[in-house]
């Protein structure tokens, strides 16, 4: 048995450029968390959208059955890397249903977490 | 020599460099199959007064693939034309491709020192503009030719003579068309290819010993969150067995040509400087400390931190000097000028030595004290070339300009 979905949203992405602290550990970033429950490998392409150009993408991200992988997106950079400090939106296709949660660190002032379910679009 | 009247080949296409950053509209494009056929292209393009510029696979970023007159791709003379596996040698001709040298090379016992991290370039080019691996012992792909043939301005074929070897080993088709290199080579061998995840703080530390240890090292630092990819590459049995810190993500055994250079599909554009390698860790922490302060917000690419062996090349890029060499990138399809203009002051500072075939804004002004045999190879150039044939108007701002 499969649960979640094929296609997945988040509209209020937004890296804060700035980070304090020791890195790796304290680096701002935004990250999606992608669970899939399946008996087959996910094949997953993101689509980022920004304010004042077209989406960039696809992402391709694999995710292997049963596992979880998260994928911070400030690391992506195929098929370019995404600008800091602005806001854009993701959209996450898989092929087959898979469980997508998004999260934040900020750590521009201090240290914050924030995280939300991505919203299922089918 | 046979000149036959038709020997040049209009063009209205333009071409682009590999990464697309650099798009030029040669009026002629050439590809000869023998050395008969090359000639008559470079007598031809001297009498009309036309610059000749080799291409090779077009992976270059700097200007120096591109001309408005006669633009030659050596792609037709390839392969493995003569070698002696006990002297170690082959003649290879000038247009093979890495990747395929390497596979040709290895089925009759032989390989390369070294290998970059990408394999597609052609050897001439490869050679002609000091591409490298990394190994601290390990010197640049030029050093591997001692001889060959190559086209000179006037047409005639002639043979790459030891007179020449340390100007032609990083002359970048200004001294003549080359059409067969000569190179020295190792009986092929196997290496273990290890690739370790760590951060900047866990590693760099140790890394003076690991260059030591390891036959070939580098470090890619990712600057989005100061991680780091360590890759060693040593004879099975030999090498680092564990890392402090780090942690073991690949393992690889094969031949040399196999597991040197990884292929690349994602396009970029890149900077590198070569750096003296006692300066190589402080010029690298400065790189990091401004990206990370001023261009962290366009740039997620990695930097690449490699080792070279000095050697006598007169436009060597490690002539004289152990050397470090410190590599910016940026995704093809992103702005790259004002990151790599700003990152440029710093290896300035540092005595840093552009790579030929890479981004960079210097002109012969800023090189030639940057290299103790710059006279002589100017020298040598217009002996060899005196109209200029092989000199476009780039290459002119590049080798030729009188400070």
């Amino acid at each position: 048995m499969t649960e979640g979905s094929r296609t997945w949203a988040v509209p209020g992405g937004r890296v804060p450029e700035g980070s304090t602290g020791a890195e790796p550990e304290n680096t701002s970033y935004d990250m999606l968390c992608l669970l899939n429950t399946g008996r087959e490998d996910a094949s997953i392409s993101i689509w980022l959208y920004y304010e004042d150009k077209l989406p960039v993408g696809p992402y391709p991200i694999e995710v292997k059955a049963e596992r979880v992988r998260h994928v911070r997106l400030n690391d992506l950079i195929d098929p370019e890397a995404m600008p800091l400090g602005i806001e854009y939106g993701i959209l996450v296709r898989s092929s087959v249903p898979i469980a997508v949660q998004y999260w934040r660190q900020d750590t521009s002032r201090g240290k914050a977490i924030a995280t939300a379910m991505a919203m299922p679009l089918d | 020599m046979n000149i036959r009247p038709e020997t040049l080949h209009p063009n209205r296409a333009e071409m682009a460099n590999w990464s697309g950053s650099l798009v030029f509209r040669p009026r002629f494009l050439e590809a000869p199959r023998n050395e008969d056929e090359a000639a008559a292209i470079v007598h031809q393009a001297a009498r009309r007064g036309l610059k000749v510029r080799p291409t090779g696979r077009l992976h270059s970023s700097s200007p120096i693939i591109a001309t408005d007159d006669v633009a030659v791709s050596m792609r037709n003379m390839k392969g493995v034309f003569e070698h002696d596996t006990e002297e170690r040698w082959a003649l290879v001709g000038a247009g093979t491709p890495l990747d395929e040298m390497g596979r040709d090379l290895n089925d009759i016992g032989l390989a390369t020192h070294n290998l970059g991290d990408i394999n597609v370039q052609t050897v001439v080019g490869a050679v002609s503009t000091c591409t490298h691996g990394s190994g601290r012992r390990l010197t640049n792909l030029a050093t591997m030719l001692i001889g060959g043939r190559m086209i000179t301005a006037d047409g005639d074929v002639r043979d790459i003579g030891s007179d020449i070897i340390p100007a032609a080993r990083a002359s970048m088709g200004t001294l003549g068309m080359f059409t067969a290199l000569k190179l020295r080579l190792l009986p092929r061998y196997r290496l273990r290819r290890r690739e370790w995840c760590t951060t900047l703080d866990a590693c760099f530390g140790q890394l003076e010993e690991l260059s030591c240890r390891c036959r070939n090292l580098d470090m890619y630092w990712y600057p989005r969150s100061d991680r780091v990819k360590l890759r060693t590459l040593d004879p099975p049995g030999e090498g680092q067995e564990r890392i402090g810190g780090a942690k073991l993500v690949l393992e690889r055994e094969g031949w040399s040509s196999e597991v040197l250079s990884r292929k690349r599909v994602l396009r970029f554009d890149e900077m590198e400087y070569a750096v003296p390698i006692e300066a190589g860790p402080e010029c690298f922490l400065e790189v990091r400390k401004r990206i990370m302060e001023r261009h962290r917000r366009a740039v997620g690419w990695r930097v690449l931190y490699r080792y070279v062996a000095a050697d006598d090349a007169y436009l060597s890029t490690a002539h004289g000097r152990d050397t470090v060499t410190i590599s910016l990138h940026q995704n093809n399809t992103l702005p790259y000028g004002e990151y790599f203009d700003d990152i440029e002051r710093i290896f300035l500072r540092y005595g840093g030595r552009p790579h030929w075939g890479k981004k960079h804004n210097l002109g012969a002004e800023e090189l030639e004290p940057l290299y103790p045999q710059w006279a002589e190879f100017r020298r040598l150039r217009r002996k060899l070339d005196p109209e200029g044939v092989f000199l476009t108007d780039y290459m002119s701002t590049l080798l030729e300009e009188e400070g």
